[in-house]
């Protein structure tokens, strides 16, 4: 299925929620966003996870200056020319205006502000310790008050409960993902199919796994391992074929469209019923150590992290693996920690690619000719 | 820069001020090995627990050694005997005698200082570039971290207080990757204030201050606090009284040019005094008062004609000669960021106050207010400024690679000309000197509006 048939299905289900009544509330890519409360409120949540083109990244200009990060200048983009294919954009109820990073906010407030689309307000702090911990539960407090307000009842702890199970059942399928034999870029859209339609692609998931498992799919012999890292492949954006032409092969999407998601999954013991579901929450805001967000440990992490698959990669498969670092350009998280993370791994031997790129036609065959030459290094 | 020069002679208290920025590096090494103090890098106005904690704050670029000309080195030194006062009533007497050659001397000073200080930023920002910083960040952040590779392995600590800049959050982390020495010592601001948020940061503000004390081996008491907010207060309190009293109104202790030389001058300084917050504050109520003294005295210029332009944001780096040619123009540049980001702000210092939670109060006042925690409230804080400065015109610099300041630039657009009907115009901005040309043509065509 190619990306426009995937936004073709989705626009249908899309349909088919609202003629049910249910509203949807969309958020830029954001691994903090309280998706489980949306969902018990009986809203859609719509991660807007689409890659973008020169005509989107042209369109916000208007409203943002270019030096704005290119997946954030497509956002608007999207709902500034509303291509064909995203027509589904016109059924967004709400939009959560968040503190990812600024740009973030900057572009939830305008699509909210210029494209007549009420915003409800959820931030973050970027230390995770004791204190922000309490304040991540006042914000979702706040946001679950926002929820009611609309609904006009209140979210039952029952319902919050339920939802979380929800999710947290979904992750783990989804996490089985990492260890299919498949090509990156199958693998890519079997995520990307399942963090666009959210929970309800669960059973249809289960079964493609359970295909792929017993059908595992031949990837070349010749092509080089990769761990992705850094900024996410978003829909409609042919990065991944660049790699894959390129002779590279994504083993590992270390991203948030990916397992940066999935990972988030909660101890089924601690979703205990007598507990209050905001703590659940909050214990996985706590757990997402990961997060390009935080500070000031994200690199510590990051580093460890890697490091830790790498060593376990070669030593199991008995391959070299790559990391590429994909660095969407003006990304303030990514971009600024690149040049220390890659100083870092390649002292503990691990080569790293950094990548910068936009969504500009223009650049492909540099970056081609960039990911070539860094696989050729692999050999 | 004649215009510069000829003027602000006038002021002991500004030679002062710029001595004290440019020898920085002295004062420091002293303070570090011969005093055994300990010292603390800190950028944007957040220095006050460090003075608290008995530490010496330090804005990064301070640690250079500027190059200073012999001239002020000689007024440094026969200030050292003769007192400030003396020296800067000298240099006007013979100023006045006309000496032409004296006059010279007085412009390179002042030139020097000036200039020293822009190229100095401009060596850092490329030293940012060249230690791995994109070249895609905005002026700011590339000059600190040159600033931090040149120089942060001196500094004992890093006070690191987050804003809702997503680039100065990781900056702040990159820090112990560039040294690891320093003890980095963190305030998380909540980004809103909801429920007991406030309380959040009170204990944040605790728990930096622990930090301080292990850092100094000695106790931070509620009374530390309390002493330097009194000091900080009477800092604000003069340079709120020379941005409203003296920036905005219709006569000016000098010329306009001059003026936002001075200005500019403070913005850079008010972020860690100089290191010494009671000599700096002694400075700026010093320079309050010979202002004052001086319009008093009808000695200036009226400026009652000149249309006030707002110039800002430029604490993250602007083009400095925009404030001389908008006075070559006809207008005054009115500069005033850290008012407008609520910086300016006084904290009670009364004996029953709770210092930490007037400290938060005051952090969290400026995150909401202030600079804000979306476009929204951010471009309110402009609108607030430029009604309360009574401005004709505002120039908003657009920093290349700003994703935080600059992105709102549309939206400010459209609320100055709803809600304020007056003009304004954007200068992008990426390097100082790089485009004065083009910053010329701009503020040129900007100008005919007004007249």
């Amino acid at each position: 299925m190619d990306d426009s048939s995937l936004l073709s299905e989705f626009t249908l289900f899309l349909k088919e929620k609202k003629q049910e009544g249910i509203k949807v509330i969309a958020y830029l890519a954001h691994d903090n966003i309280p998706e489980e409360l949306i969902d018990a409120a009986g809203f859609f949540p719509l991660r807007l996870i689409f890659g973008g083109n020169d005509e989107l990244m042209d369109a916000s200009h208007d409203f943002l200056p270019p030096s704005t990060c290119a997946f954030a200048q497509s956002c608007i983009g999207l709902f500034s020319v509303k291509p064909n294919d995203y027509k589904f954009l016109e059924m967004v109820d709400y939009i959560i205006v968040s503190n990812h990073c600024v740009s973030d906010i900057c572009v939830s407030e305008i699509i909210s502000k210029y494209f007549n689309i009420p915003r409800l307000n959820f931030y973050v702090s970027y230390t995770i310790n004791e204190n922000s911990l309490k304040y991540f539960k006042l914000e979702l407090q706040d946001f679950r008050n926002q929820l009611e307000v609309i609904i006009d009842r209140k979210i039952s702890d029952d319902d919050i409960h339920n939802s979380i199970l929800k999710f947290n059942n979904f992750k783990k399928k989804l996490l089985e993902i990492n260890e299919l034999e498949m090509l990156g870029s199958e693998k890519l859209k079997l995520i990307h199919k399942s963090m666009l339609f959210g929970p309800d692609f669960l059973h249809d998931l289960e079964n493609l796994i359970q295909k792929f498992k017993h059908t595992p799919q031949s990837v070349s012999n010749t092509s080089k391992d990769v761990f992705l890292t850094g900024c996410s492949i978003f829909i409609n954006d042919n990065f991944i074929d660049l790699i894959e032409e390129g002779g590279g092969n994504i083993v590992f999407f270390d991203t948030w469209i990916g397992n940066h998601y999935y990972s988030q999954i909660i101890e089924s013991n601690l979703i205990d019923i007598e507990t209050d579901p905001l703590d659940v929450l909050v214990l996985k805001f706590k757990n997402n150590i990961y997060g390009d967000h935080s500070v000031p440990n994200f690199l510590e992490q990051k580093v460890s992290f890697i490091q830790k698959y790498s060593e376990n990669y070669t030593k199991n498969k008995g391959r070299k693996l790559g990391v590429i670092n994909h660095i969407i350009k003006f990304c303030d998280h990514i971009s600024l920690m690149s040049s220390f993370l890659k100083d870092t791994l390649q002292e503990k031997g691990i080569q790293v690619l950094n990548l910068e790129r936009d969504y500009s036609r223009a650049n492909r065959g540099q970056l081609s000719t960039r990911i070539e030459a860094y696989l050729e290094m692999m050999k | 820069m004649s215009l510069i020069a000829d003027e602000i002679i006038s002021f002991s208290s500004v030679l002062r001020i710029a001595y004290n920025l440019l020898t920085g590096r002295n004062y420091l090494k002293r303070k570090k090995f011969r005093e055994k103090e300990k010292l603390v890098a800190v950028t944007l106005p957040f220095s006050d627990l460090a003075f608290a904690a008995g530490t010496v704050p330090v804005f990064p670029i301070r640690m250079h050694k500027f190059e200073i000309s012999q001239y002020l080195t000689y007024l440094g030194s026969a200030s050292s005997i003769f007192g400030w006062n003396a020296v800067s009533n000298f240099l006007s007497f013979v100023k006045n005698l006309g000496i032409e050659e004296v006059s010279k001397i007085v412009d390179d000073i002042i030139e020097n200082v000036i200039d020293t200080i822009n190229e100095k930023y401009n060596e850092m920002y490329d030293l940012g570039i060249e230690n791995g910083i994109s070249s895609d960040f905005c002026y700011g952040l590339k000059s600190l971290v040159g600033s931090h590779v040149s120089k942060g392995r001196n500094v004992d600590a890093c006070l690191n207080v987050t804003i809702r800049c997503s680039a100065y959050n990781k900056y702040l982390e990159s820090l112990k990757s560039i040294n690891e020495g320093p003890r980095q010592i963190w305030i998380d601001i909540p980004p809103r204030n909801l429920g007991n948020s406030l309380e959040l940061l009170t204990d944040n503000i605790s728990n930096a201050l622990n930090e301080f004390e292990k850092l100094t081996g000695n106790n931070v008491k509620d009374n530390d606090l309390r002493d330097h907010f009194k000091i900080g207060n009477q800092v604000k309190r003069s340079y709120k009284n020379i941005i409203y009293d003296i920036s905005a109104s219709d006569f000016y202790p000098c010329n306009p040019a001059t003026f936002s030389e001075i200005m500019a001058l403070l913005s850079i300084t008010f972020q860690d005094y100089n290191s010494n917050a009671v000599r700096y504050r002694d400075n700026i109520v010093s320079l309050e008062k010979e202002m004052r003294e001086r319009i008093r005295n009808g000695i200036g210029m009226d400026v009652s004609k000149m249309p006030r332009i707002f110039v800002t944001p430029m604490f993250g780096g602007w083009e400095p000669k925009s404030h001389e040619i908008i006075y070559e123009l006809g207008g005054r540049a009115l500069y005033a960021d850290w008012e407008l980001l609520k910086l300016l702000e006084e904290i009670p210092n009364g004996p029953h106050t709770d210092p930490s939670e007037e400290y938060a109060r005051f952090l969290m006042r400026a995150t909401e207010t202030g600079i804000g925690c979306d476009n929204d409230k951010l471009t309110d804080s402009y609108l607030r400024m430029a009604s309360d400065l009574n401005a004709d015109g505002i120039v908003f610099f657009q920093l290349f690679g700003c994703h935080s300041i600059s992105n709102c630039y549309a939206m400010l657009r459209e609320k100055v000309r709803r809600e304020l009907e007056i003009p304004i115009t954007a200068i992008t901005f990426n390097r100082i000197g790089e485009n004065v040309e083009q910053v010329k043509t701009r503020l040129g065509a900007f100008m005919e509006m007004f007249k």
